[in-house]
């Protein structure tokens, strides 16, 4: 998980800048730009995406590429209008292809079921090792440049929908090859933040019991540290 | 909107202490420790076992995990369902003593990962994870499923995380390998805030 380390560190440094954003940050733009990660999320949802949960346009199951799969992993900050994305591909051979401006989305639709696109992300790339990933924020409004009946099919959504029903959409990836989609998966919601697993009455002792190794993430520790983040409240959704 | 009604309900007598962070009691570790441990991640696989067969199986599908055993531990509990908070954070056993699984993410036998959380300590004392970093690679995880079978994992590493900046899509993120999760608290104390700096997050593989 060397990886995650990384990644980790990463997040801690945009963390200051993406405070600096939220000050200076004007009205909604035209599309969705990319952002710093956010301080802080709302929500986080994760979806397998497997070939067999295709369906396509007509609500047809239409089986995508065999072997494959996908891990999609969205954090949302609904309060800022911001979601960012951890995608990776395993087998999936592109190239991409969709009518929309990207052919890697969030579809509103339930398992079984078509639906629109309502966000269009960067499509996942070879990152070097043979897998495609693609990682980043977004912060909308969105569009998705798919507009059947005049109006883009991003338009008028907001990223609570997703927190007030997430099993009601669905992510996927097109190819050209599988044009319905190479795999599909239905959203479900994973915690946010960290876990709040202890109570601190050992916290001394363990601290006297344990003289092992403590360079290894002092460096990350120290820079997390600094933040002493409280994680926001979403508030109550009626 | 989501169907936590019950889960809500029945954790709802201790919620309010367990889920407003490493929640304690003012008082202990008002001195801050020391630079916070960890085992080194994913040490050299000695004893790797052999990567299982990848599974994208709806979780859906197969038995819910009812029970864990850590032998090397001697940990050995019934398990307790947990979900997501109103708030978007992770439920935790309102019992310190309780060792509680995330149902909507994996279950063996199907796509992980299957993830496990425990307290590392209450106000008085430690708790049920308490020794969890002191599991080491080669280490095994034993998961008693409802249908009556044990399934077994192997450690493969122990990553200490920020809270603060937590790896949501490394640790909760779904994959197509049957792999288990321990998580617990560790870090510095905050008093202040009653609660850890950092999680400590024991990846584990099926191996059995």
């Amino acid at each position: 998980m060397s990886r995650t380390r990384t990644a980790l560190l990463r997040t801690a440094v945009v963390t200051g800048a993406a405070g600096a954003l939220a000050l200076t940050a004007a009205g909604p733009a035209a599309a969705e730009t990319e952002v710093p990660e956010p301080a802080t999320f709302t929500s986080a949802f994760t979806a397998m995406a497997t070939p067999d949960m295709v369906i396509n346009n007509d609500g047809v199951a239409t089986p995508g590429e065999p072997g494959t799969s996908g891990t999609f992993t969205y954090r949302i900050n609904s309060d800022t209008e911001v979601i960012c994305y951890d995608i990776r591909l395993t087998g999936v051979t592109p190239p991409y292809q969709s009518p929309a401006k990207t052919a890697t989305h969030i579809h509103q639709g339930d398992a079984g079921q078509a639906g629109p696109p309502r966000i269009a992300f960067p499509n996942p790339e070879d990152d070097g090792s043979g897998a495609l990933v693609s990682s980043g924020c977004l912060q909308g409004p969105f569009t998705t440049g798919l507009a059947p009946q005049g109006s883009d099919t991003g338009q008028g959504f907001t990223l609570d929908q997703i927190e007030a029903d997430p099993s009601a959409f669905f992510t996927d990836t097109h190819t050209s090859a599988y044009a319905a989609g190479a795999v599909r998966g239905q959203l479900v919601e994973i915690p946010v933040g960290g876990v709040e697993t202890g109570a601190g009455g050992a916290s001394a002792a363990q601290d006297g019991s344990t003289g092992t190794v403590l360079g290894v993430v002092g460096g990350a520790a120290l820079l997390a540290g600094a933040g002493a983040v409280a994680l926001r409240r979403r508030a109550p959704q009626q | 909107m989501r169907s936590r009604g019950l889960r809500r309900l029945a954790l709802a007598a201790g919620a309010a202490l367990a889920l407003t962070g490493c929640a304690g009691t003012a008082g202990p570790a008002a001195s801050p420790p020391a630079a916070p441990s960890s085992t080194a991640p994913a040490a050299s696989p000695t004893s790797a076992p052999a990567a299982p067969a990848p599974s994208s199986l709806d979780p859906a599908a197969v038995p819910a995990p009812t029970a864990v055993s850590i032998p090397a531990l001697g940990v050995a509990q019934d398990l307790i369902g947990l979900g997501v908070a109103e708030d978007g954070t992770a439920e935790v056993p309102t019992d310190f003593a309780d060792v509680g699984w995330f149902t909507p993410g994996g279950r063996p036998g199907a796509r992980g990962p299957t993830v496990l959380m425990g307290h590392v300590d209450s106000t008085a004392g430690p708790a049920v994870f308490y020794d969890l970093r002191e599991l080491t690679p080669g280490d095994t995880v034993q998961l008693t499923v409802a249908d009556g079978s044990t399934a077994t994992y192997t450690v493969t590493g122990t990553e200490q995380v920020a809270k603060d900046t937590f790896p949501t899509a490394a640790v909760f993120g779904a994959t197509t390998e049957d792999v288990l999760r321990l998580i617990t608290c560790t870090g510095a104390f905050d008093a202040g805030a009653r609660s850890y700096t950092d999680n400590l997050v024991v990846s584990a593989v099926r191996s059995g």
